[in-house]
């Protein structure tokens, strides 16, 4: 009895002690992290300009479906989604497995000069971009040069192309940083798998879709992930590129939120509401991810 | 042991509880520190020595702030005023963060607002702008500027700057085309399209520059008849069924097919399009002036005429485009910062002169426009006295109700524009963004 309660006792110690490193960061993270959440929260059910904020339900969450801004805004930032995260994964992936290779010179130099657009702010990139792209940038005057287009390309001020202009943005941006991954990834990749299967005949293709692929799912996985999130929350690419024009053909969902809050008389209540949608959209989006393409451990 | 360890766990939670509420309640405990600085202020009726000023543009209101400053200095040299240069943007972010939080920390004594924005900031928070009904009479300065500084018949914004439009325009590209200033002074806006094609055909130059995200020659355009995208009462859209709306959308149409216009993406662009002599005219606010005049190279090319005018309604030669005012926080120091602006913006004749004369800067202030600096010939304009012409229109600009959804109601018609532009009708236009505009503003 006496030997089971100072196991006991040990136990709580153990625990308490443990606890009591914890609880500066549990503290903080309840303070920072919870706190605005769960106030966020309330405030979506609030409607009213600045502070005349009244509770209103659900009014905030109906009103929601039937915004066509906010529509377009989601149409959009899945568009984003949908062509561009593929589009930078596999473009990730085959640069990494190039970069990977034993022969390549200077590897340094190019890994470098990948991911250095990562390391840039993303609004000077933003205005560098506006203007590469702009009536009578450097692009449509190499396109003219090259007499690859008969006049310049709209690229800002149509809706096709500007949508066109914030995909290659992002993906110039957000490639280098996904390759890291995988660049890392693949020199846990014992290298005589590779050699066993030369010996067996396989091709170069056959490797890369039998070895590297399924080798690197679990990076591919939270990749992908993280990329969907961080295209969930676009905004500054938008912002300073093309101000979610021309209309709101390149609008997202958090430049929405930011109209929201400060271009339109502010409206934080809904503003939380479009917030709310994104958190929700977010956890949706990667349950499906880790269902499809998860372990059933992972 | 175990106890005082839970106690002690107990008090921190409480601690964080404490900590996290006083955010929520720190509105009353500023105000309880604005009751007690009040008190003291009221026994020693010494003034606050520094105030802060929050506003964008260095080229026009910084330096008018600078101007005015020096000026208030003169009486009054133990003020220290701290001129603070923010982006618009930013400064409508910070208000609105800082008004909300409920804390007054941080926030500056005296704040420039746009015309089409204050309403927002005055109705969302009341109480947080100090009434300057016995510092100034909102009757001193241009009456459409009345609507947006006042609320509730009280005087809240000092007005400033004059957003009066008028039709800027190349001489030498419309004398190529066979027309003399004279023929533009009254007429409307299918005519201006007109000379713009012959200036075209003649010279290969657009005769106006857009950006498809900015409806601001459409605002122009509606003020001028006296119409806003609100009725009257400055909350039901009034969007369908506006005549001098359609008209507006329908000349818009006109100038981007007959191919007079050209398309800029932002300000740097259109700036550029001005400078460069790509364009033969471009009807905007008289706060342009200052980019155009900087290309010393074009000086005695430029005219300016009279805002074209719509068919329908009552509309005249002159509107309204952009604008601000000065706005004093309910924060300590309002009194030194109230009487900062009564003795500078509010009053002062001489000031306004050299607010003309140095920067550029048409205020609103009626008694200013008397003096000498308002009848001065512009060397650049071949000696127009621009000014003064300016002051004249300002006095037609028509009163409007702005509300405070402009922009939220804009980026819907703009939208909309762009159907209207790909051929959707206009009254279906019109009648959607009706009904959208509808749905969200409350």
């Amino acid at each position: 009895m006496h030997q089971t309660n100072s196991k006991l006792r040990f136990r709580t110690k153990s625990v308490l002690t443990g606890w009591s490193f914890v609880l500066l960061a549990v503290i903080l993270i309840f303070v920072f992290y919870f706190y605005p959440m769960l106030q966020a929260l309330i405030l979506s059910f609030q409607t009213g300009t600045g502070s005349n904020l009244t509770f209103t339900g659900f009014d905030n969450y109906s009103r929601l479906l039937s915004d066509k801004t906010f529509i377009v805004s989601v149409k959009n930032t899945f568009i984003y989604l949908l062509v561009q995260v593929p589009l930078m994964i596999i473009l990730a992936l085959f640069i990494s497995v190039l970069l990977n290779d034993s022969k390549l010179r200077f590897k340094g130099f190019f890994r470098t000069a990948i991911f250095l657009p990562c390391v840039t702010s993303l609004v000077a990139y933003s205005v560098v971009f506006k203007y590469l792209f702009s009536g009578n940038g450097l692009v449509n005057t190499m396109l003219l040069k090259l007499h690859l287009v008969s006049a310049p390309i709209e690229w800002i001020t149509d809706p096709f192309w500007a949508k066109i202009t914030i995909i290659i943005a992002i993906t110039w941006r957000w490639t280098g940083y996904n390759m890291i991954f995988y660049l890392s990834a693949l020199q846990n990749i014992d290298h005589s798998i590779y050699e066993a299967a030369k010996i067996d005949g396989a091709s170069s293709t056959r490797q890369f879709f039998g070895i590297t692929v399924p080798l690197l799912k679990p990076i591919i996985l939270f990749t992908s992930i993280t990329s969907t999130i961080g295209t969930l929350q676009l905004f500054d690419e938008v912002m300073n590129i093309t101000k979610g024009g021309p209309g709101n053909a390149t609008q997202t969902i958090s430049q929405y939120i930011y109209n929201l809050s400060f271009k339109y008389a502010a409206d934080f209540g809904y503003a939380a509401t479009v917030s709310y949608s994104i958190v929700i959209m977010i956890a949706l989006l990667s349950v499906i991810q880790f269902k499809v393409a998860g372990d059933k451990n992972g | 042991m175990k106890k005082g360890f839970a106690l002690v766990l107990i008090c921190l939670l409480l601690l964080t509880a404490c900590s996290s509420n006083s955010g929520s309640k720190n509105s009353g405990n500023t105000a309880a520190d604005t009751g007690k600085t009040e008190n003291t202020t009221a026994t020693e009726p010494a003034q606050a020595k520094e105030i802060t000023i929050w506003a964008w543009d260095p080229a026009f209101n910084i330096a008018a702030l600078e101007v005015a400053k020096a000026e208030y200095a003169k009486t009054n040299p133990d003020v220290k005023i701290n001129i603070v240069e923010y982006a618009q943007a930013d400064i409508i972010q910070k208000l609105n963060t800082g008004l909300n939080s409920g804390t007054t920390k941080g926030l500056p004594n005296i704040v420039l607002i746009e015309d089409y924005r204050s309403q927002s900031f005055l109705q969302s928070y009341k109480d947080s702008f100090y009434d300057l009904s016995s510092s100034i009479k909102g009757t001193d300065f241009a009456d459409y500027k009345s609507g947006p500084t006042s609320l509730d018949g009280k005087q809240y914004g000092i007005p400033f700057d004059s957003g009066v439009t008028g039709l800027y325009l190349r001489t030498d590209y419309l004398e190529q085309a066979g027309y003399k200033l004279a023929d533009l002074q009254d007429i409307d806006w299918k005519q201006y399209i007109e000379i713009g094609k012959a200036v075209k055909e003649k010279t290969g130059k657009a005769l106006i520059t857009l950006d498809p995200n900015d409806l601001g020659l459409i605002r122009v355009m509606i003020q001028s008849a006296g119409e806003w995208y609100l009725k009257e009462d400055g909350k039901t859209p009034n969007i369908a069924g506006n005549a001098p709306l359609k008209e507006a959308f329908e000349i818009y149409k006109e100038l981007t097919e007959s191919n007079v216009a050209k398309v800029h993406a932002d300000w740097s662009q259109f700036v550029a399009a001005l400078n460069s002599g790509d364009v033969a005219s471009v009807p905007t606010g008289n706060w342009i002036t200052p980019s155009i005049t900087a290309e010393a190279s074009q000086s005695g090319k430029w005219g300016i005429a009279p805002l074209p005018k719509l068919t329908v309604n009552k509309s005249v030669h002159a509107s309204n485009l952009g604008g601000s005012s000065w706005y004093v926080m309910n924060v300590d120091g309002k009194e030194t910062a109230a009487d900062f602006m009564a003795k500078t913006f509010g009053s002062n004749v001489e000031m306004y002169q050299k607010l003309l004369t140095d920067i550029g800067v048409i205020g609103t202030f009626k008694a200013a426009a008397g003096g000498e600096a308002y009848s001065q010939a512009n060397e650049f304009f071949s000696g127009q006295k621009i000014v003064s012409d300016f002051a004249a229109w300002t006095e037609q600009i028509p009163s409007v109700n702005y509300g405070i959804n402009t922009y939220a109601i804009e980026d819907i018609l703009i939208v909309e524009m762009q159907n209207y532009l790909n051929g959707k009708d206009i009254d279906s236009v019109l009648s959607d963004a009706q009904a959208q505009a509808e749905s969200q503003i409350k």
